[in-house]
């Protein structure tokens, strides 16, 4: 019984996961932009789920915003609160490269969860939306846990297929040509801030959708649930799976979720006991993505396979 | 108004806190090349080295901090030589992305051995100075001291001494130092001990001034790179205009709107920086 709910929960949450480091992928591996704040997407589609499907605000609520409108909507509006916010923090920042890039995006998410956590009329603040409305899989006669694995398998695998699709389109094309080699890609006509412009926005969609998603699962949005380290999190995925595709990438998130899965599972006497489990937790993901930086054994085994 | 100059006050306080802090950082950039995002775990490190002597063991607060600096200076060492030294020629972007991992191993580490919960070092309270109406702390004054004594003998170092013309050369032009004889791997160890043995001082000073938990490095690192940004990734002297900027700025905005927005105007400042002048106040170019 462990197992199965092990396994569920493996499943559920790396297929959520899963989804941020497909884009996370897409903007690195191929578009070369270092995003440092890919949870502000991921929140800003959350909230935005939790805004548009809240009740009016009533009592102790300090919110101002409750659409009351049904789940699809709010799940189409995160997808489009992160696509806003792609929008909001890509176009200034995107001429940046490298590091400065990696930092703008930071501060960014910074920035955002600053505002959520002190601004009360938007998310009740630190206290968060909770009770958000979702929909409820027992009316298709599954169980709960299990629906919203499987809409989070289904979310991933589409990811999957639309990221795949879209660099073999000739938009993927021109993305690899001025991630090869910029100069050259100018010069047969691509314009590259715009393209890089369109990498960061296409993958932000998803990442909203995946917060939607994570929202309905949680059944509560926190700024304390969107915090760097999911960034963090996401980038030591995308390491110990690989970069440049989109199985590595997949595998990678679910092997990091399951470890921490397996951690979390094991019951402990003391507290002080669970502390030091969650700290050595946190010690072998660092160890593991030193190691996996340093030694690169996928760029090995591609290059050895393709020899 | 004796308030706002207070806060401005407070804010200078905070600002030369956070040039003892950003400068390892930003020396670390000049000459290694990249930003360590574990710099900040370095000064949590050095804080609860301290606290666990003085606390538990009884030694001399004045004991404890040098003994903190020197072996937070250490482990900055061991794991530059460890970790980054091996890798640098992956780049950058491979270097700052990897310092995120250590980072976590570090801040592990100190969950595992401290534990949650918030502490203070056991030291005699904070006096407190009265001039012109405003206060200042015995403390504060500490941390101003060692702020200022500490930017100028770093520039004292680089700037007077054999070492510190190696260590120049080798940030300008690693090649070209090399093969005029400097020796690389020599140098590198004096930048890895300098940068964390700052970070060590920083430390030491933010178990003075402030309660210490286990994810205040985290609130450290966020500060750091705002200031480091402001001044220009990589330079040294603008940090303490940056720092003293972004101390004021956090500071003194406690007077027209709430103290939790504090990171927030931190954070709007750097990007305000960056999308004007991403050069920061510097105005090299590097990139």
């Amino acid at each position: 019984m462990i197992l199965y709910s092990i396994i569920l929960a493996t499943l559920m949450y790396g297929a959520v996961y899963s989804v941020l480091t497909l884009s996370l992928n897409f903007q690195y591996a191929r578009g070369g932009m270092i995003n440092f704040g890919l949870v502000a997407y991921f929140a800003a589609g959350a909230y935005a789920y939790a805004i548009f499907t809240q009740e009016a605000p009533s009592g102790l609520d300090q919110y101002l915003f409750g659409f009351d409108l049904p789940w699809y909507v709010g799940f189409l509006a995160a997808g489009a609160a992160a696509l806003l916010f792609a929008l909001i923090t890509g176009w200034p920042t995107l001429r940046l490269r490298g590091e400065y890039l990696a930092l703008t995006t930071f501060a960014f998410a910074e920035v955002l969860h600053s505002f959520l956590l002190n601004e009360r009329r938007v998310g009740n603040g630190s206290v968060g939306l909770s009770n958000v409305d979702r929909f409820d899989p027992t009316v298709l006669g599954i169980s709960d846990r299990l629906g919203y694995a499987v809409a989070a398998v289904a979310l991933m695998l589409l990811t999957a297929w639309f990221y795949n699709r879209l660099l073999k389109s000739p938009f993927g094309r021109s993305v690899d040509a001025v991630h090869d080699d910029e100069l050259a890609a100018q010069a047969v006509g691509k314009d590259d801030a715009r393209i890089r412009l369109q990498v960061f926005i296409i993958s932000a969609v998803p990442i909203g959708f995946a917060g939607a998603l994570y929202a309905m699962i949680t059944t509560l949005v926190a700024p304390s649930l969107f915090t760097a380290e999911i960034t963090f999190f996401v980038w030591i995925a995308l390491a110990l799976g690989g970069e440049k595709t989109i199985l590595g990438a997949i595998l990678g998130t679910i092997a990091l979720v399951l470890f921490q899965e397996v951690v979390g599972s094991i019951p402990f006497e003391t507290s002080r006991a669970a502390e030091v489990a969650a700290s050595a937790e946190e010690i072998i993901t660092g160890i593991l993505f030193i190691i996996v930086l340093r030694l690169r054994p996928w760029e090995k085994l591609s290059r050895e396979s393709g020899a | 108004m004796t308030l706002f100059f207070q806060y401005v006050l407070s804010g200078i306080v905070t600002g030369a806190f956070l040039i003892l802090a950003t400068i390892g950082f930003s020396f670390t950039r000049r000459v290694e090349g990249f930003l360590n995002i574990a710099h900040a775990e370095l000064l949590g490190v050095s804080a609860f080295t301290t606290w666990a002597l003085t606390n538990l063991a009884g030694v001399h607060i004045l004991l404890s901090a040098v003994l903190a600096i020197v072996f937070t200076s250490l482990v900055g060492l061991l794991i530059g030589r460890i970790v980054y030294d091996p890798i640098r020629k992956l780049g950058p972007s491979v270097l700052l992305i990897t310092s995120v991992g250590v980072a976590y191993v570090i801040g592990g580490v100190v969950d595992a051995v401290v534990g949650t919960g918030i502490r203070s070092l056991d030291i005699p309270l904070a006096e407190s100075y009265r001039f012109w109406g405003l206060r200042i702390t015995n403390y504060q004054l500490v941390v101003v001291v060692f702020a200022a004594l500490a930017a100028t003998s770093l520039a004292f170092f680089l700037n007077k001494t054999p070492m510190g013309l190696a260590i120049r050369a080798i940030s300008a032009n690693p090649e070209l130092a090399a093969s005029r004889g400097i020796d690389v791997k020599s140098t590198s160890r004096v930048t890895w001990l300098i940068s964390s043995g700052l970070a060590g001082l920083s430390g030491v000073m933010l178990a003075v001034i402030a309660t210490l938990s286990t994810d205040i490095a985290f609130h450290q690192i966020l500060q750091i790179l705002a200031v480091a940004i402001l001044a220009g990734l990589g330079s040294l002297y603008t940090v303490v205009i940056a720092g003293l900027i972004v101390g004021v700025a956090m500071d003194v905005s406690v007077f027209w709107i709430p103290a939790g927005y504090r990171p927030l105007i931190a954070f709007s400042l750097v990007i305000l920086v960056l999308m004007l002048r991403p050069e920061g106040l510097a105005g090299r170019k590097s990139r």
